[in-house]
């Protein structure tokens, strides 16, 4: 009878152990993701023009996050900032974004997009194949059900944002093709 | 845990119980387990390194890369759907290099890529979500018959040129697939109407919402009611169309390596159309008469993908198709069931393999109509198909691919079609490639079995003949031998280039054969039947390039030029007597152009215009068309996030005019100047 519970036991810490949570969607786990490059990369002094200007998070054209990436960041802050999210529908307006990302919807305008935007202040995020090739900063990949990030470090140099060491160590560092 | 002496038996057992489930809970907590994080908000609690390890579903398939496709590709995104003010799939389908879409009336469109166009359109496979939609009656595609509220559309990909290995026959020129959202992309509330001139009015009433922790679903309901057109000779013709449609779409993770979809339509129109007609009960005369077609339709479809390992996949689908359609007097009652599997899967480090199998069987009840029936008047067929593709990376910027599907089919047994595709990525912005297939179209009901009469000839003796196109349960599917050559390019940061060249060769085309006369037996008065019987005796040359291009030229404004250049040869083999063998050719314009551009005006307005020139259909036997330019322009006005004005105009450029000519003994219709204006609410 013991021999039986002990195997229950041991059985029960090995289910436990390798139980699967519940399933995360792609874009929760992206989303994670981008609130920890919030946490991970420093933006220049002299980005917010006041103490409590919120920090941005942009999703330029079509949104794949649904309303995923807002729950995530309400009520958290980074800092003494709190976060906003926005919806542009192009990059005439991001002036206003710290973190912007470009779903794999766009990819058609994706590297005119990139373009407007080199050399800002602005972490430029996305998901398509090519976007570090594009002149995108960092890219999300997907590696069977894992989500991988890539960062162009060369890209990320010719601006004025400074990437942690930590956030590094866990990417593919790409450079940026000519 | 203490024990006395004097119990140390009994004790003595539950304490080394007791301590061996502390030891294990204390191994138990010790093991890093990573404690599951319950919601998606627990997520940001984890560091980097386990964010890393989570498992994530992604219900997107491996997608087919635009880039690196060794075919003429062109993808419909949803910028694309919702700045160009269509209100319609073929609208939509307009801004495609290489297809011609040309309307006939309010709700029939003839559309065709790289030639052969006509009503039934049919060497062109169209498919919603995996489902196939054009019918075995014709191969052709009833377009009225196919709503997708254009706001519920994630892509349209496009494939110009044969797709047979991948997708079986009737893939002979083309692929159209049209790809809606997922349950989760379409979350909340949606209402959206619009009106304008030629009485139209549209609404559409969506919902999405959560099941559980596990689903995703919506549920709509859109109604349309478009007003009669101009005739050529300027009178009013009857071919408004009313149409309701109710369906519902929900996508499910079952467990992070299994995702489920089910989702399902039922539809009901109304049109109108003027025919000229023949009327064969009592004694055969012609007549011009509004007919009215009716449809009621139902569809449901499942689909389960499971995920094995780093890329590899299963997916089954099955579905089930059903709808009663009644049109010039005929009315067909046709219900359709499908089975497909498919398995993708990497062998080493240099193979991308796909393979798979389906069955699928259509049965139809068809009643005579005025002038057409079929023999014999019901029916019941299947198709058993398989097929394997191997994308072969022959150097790290060298992929052949090679396939072939066989299948089996109840008019001409197996038939295959093989494939070979090669890519080559020149440089990280270039990519050249070549391909060279055979496809082939199977024969429809209609090739077979059709009985339809056509004219009405006063006999010398003062009786009456009756010529009636025949059906021939000997044709043998036509056939295609297809070469092509592509180059895309990222010329600049903001410039990208797209050309595609094809050269197709076909066999067994069909023609219009001489057959005996014969005294109709039928009771009621007698007169001579003149049978016209089809046959294969056609071949053609086909040619031709489309180029397009994508050019931000400032970051506010952008441009996409397109062209098409076709040069059809048909001819009838020796052995036909058609002396029309080759009119086809005259159903295509040879050349069309395109260009389009979208600005953003200020931050909520924004302004798109489209032009599209399609040059001059010449005489096929039914009268040639005039080319023509046409404008569609819309001027988009976004109020906060959630609600959108626009005002849309169609073919601004001109009152009214024809994109073609009557076909089938339907009577077309002119494309009017129109204007409407359409107002979106989300919430």
């Amino acid at each position: 009878m013991s021999m039986w519970l002990n195997l229950a036991f041991l059985l029960g810490i090995g289910l436990t152990a390798h139980a699967q949570g519940p399933a995360f969607d792609e874009y929760q786990v992206k989303a994670a993701f981008l609130y920890n490059f919030a946490k991970f990369v420093e933006w220049p002094p002299g980005t917010f023009a006041n103490a409590n200007d919120a920090f941005g998070i942009c999703i330029v054209g079509q949104n794949p996050f649904g309303s995923t990436l807002e729950v995530m960041v309400q009520g958290k802050k980074i800092g003494d900032r709190a976060f906003a999210v926005r919806r542009l529908r192009d990059t005439q307006q991001a002036s206003k974004c710290q973190i912007l990302f470009i779903g794999a919807a766009e990819s058609k305008w994706t590297r005119a997009a990139l373009e407007a935007l080199k050399g800002a202040n602005i972490l430029t995020v996305g998901e398509t194949d090519d976007f570090t090739a594009a002149g995108g900063i960092i890219g999300f990949r997907l590696e069977g059900t894992r989500v991988r990030i890539q960062i162009a470090l060369e890209t990320a140099e010719r601006t004025r944002l400074r990437i942690s060491s930590k956030l590094l160590g866990v990417a593919e560092i790409v450079n940026r093709q000519p | 845990m203490s024990s006395s002496p004097s119990t140390r038996t009994y004790r003595g057992h539950s304490a080394i119980f007791l301590t061996r489930i502390c030891i294990s809970l204390a191994l138990g907590l010790c093991v890093p387990i990573p404690g599951p994080a319950q919601t998606a908000r627990d997520l940001t609690q984890l560091d980097l390194a386990d964010l890393m390890n989570v498992e994530v579903t992604s219900v997107s398939k491996r997608e087919q890369k635009v880039s690196t496709a060794g075919a003429a590709i062109y993808v419909i995104s949803q910028e694309d759907i919702g700045r160009s003010g269509a209100t319609s799939i073929p609208d939509l389908l307009r801004m495609v290099p290489g297809i011609h879409v040309a309307q006939i009336n309010a709700h029939t469109w003839a559309i065709s890529i790289r030639g052969f166009t006509d009503k039934y359109g049919d060497k062109v496979l169209v498919m919603i979500d995996g489902r196939s939609v054009y019918t075995p009656l014709t191969s052709g595609v009833n377009w009225d018959q196919q709503d997708v509220p254009l706001e519920d559309i994630e892509r349209i990909e496009v494939i110009r040129g044969p797709g047979g290995t991948m997708w079986g026959a009737n893939a002979v020129n083309g692929v159209i697939n049209i790809i809606t959202k997922s349950a989760r992309a379409t979350q909340g509330g949606l209402i959206s109407a619009a009106a304008g001139s030629q009485e139209a009015g549209r609404g559409l009433v969506q919902y999405g919402g959560q099941i559980g922790g596990k689903g995703a679903y919506r549920v709509l309901g859109d109604y349309a009611n478009l007003g009669n057109a101009l005739a050529p000779r300027g009178e009013t013709v009857a071919d408004g169309w009313h149409k309701a449609h109710a369906g519902f779409r929900s996508d499910w993770e079952l467990s992070p390596k299994d995702a489920l979809t089910v989702q399902g339509d039922l539809f009901q129109s109304r049109e109108g159309q003027t025919i000229d007609t023949l009327l064969i009960k009592d004694l055969p005369r012609e007549a011009i008469l509004d007919d009215w077609i009716s449809v009621g339709a139902g569809n449901v479809l499942g689909r389960w993908d499971h995920t094995l390992s780093n890329g590899s996949g299963t997916s089954l689908q099955v579905y089930y198709d059903g709808y009663d359609r009644r049109e010039r007097g005929l009315d067909e009652i046709r219900q359709t069931v499908d089975v497909d599997f498919e398995h993708h899967l990497t062998l080493g480090s240099r193979n991308n393999i796909v393979w798979g199998g389906g069955y699928r069987a259509t049965s139809d009840d068809l009643t005579p109509g005025y002038a057409i029936r079929y023999v014999p008047d019901k029916r019941t067929d299947s198709l058993f198909s398989t097929f394997v593709q191997d994308e072969i990376k022959l150097a790290p910027r060298l992929w052949l691919t090679l396939g072939t599907k066989l299948e089996h089919n109840s008019y001409t047994g197996f038939e295959y079609e093989p494939s070979g595709q090669l890519v080559w990525n020149l440089t990280d912005r270039q990519t050249l490639w070549a391909s060279g297939s055979r496809a082939i179209r199977q024969p429809a009901r209609a090739d077979f079995n059709i009985r339809a009469d056509v004219a009405i000839v006063p006999l010398d003796n003062g009786g009456l003949g009756v010529v009636e196109l025949t059906g021939n349960p000997n044709r043998k599917a036509e056939r295609l031998y297809d070469f092509e050559v592509g180059y895309r390019a990222q010329a600049t940061q903001r410039l990208s280039l797209d050309i595609a060249t094809f050269s197709s060769h076909y066999y067994g085309l069909q023609t219009n054969e001489p057959g005996n006369p014969f005294l109709t037996t039928n009771p009621g008065p007698t007169y001579l039947v003149i049978p016209i019987i089809f046959a294969d005796d056609a071949h053609a040359h086909n040619y031709g390039a489309e180029v397009f291009a994508n050019w931000s030229v400032t970051h506010r404004w952008k441009i996409s030029p397109g062209y098409s250049f076709l040069q059809m040869h048909v001819a009838g083999d020796p052995s036909s007597q058609d002396p029309a063998a080759g009119a086809i050719a005259n159903e295509s314009p040879k050349h069309q152009f395109q260009i389009r551009s979208f600005v953003n005006l200020t931050r909520n307005l924004d302004w798109e215009t489209s032009v599209f020139q399609v040059g001059r259909l010449t005489d096929g036997g039914n009268g040639s068309t005039p080319g023509y330019t046409r404008l569609d322009s819309r001027l988009g006005w976004y109020v906060g996030e959630f609600l959108e004005f626009s005002i849309v105009g169609q073919n601004l450029l001109s009152p009214a005019h024809a994109e073609y000519h009557d076909a089938f003994s339907i009577l077309h219709t002119l494309a009017e100047r129109s204007v409407f204006c359409k107002v979106t609410w989300r919430f």
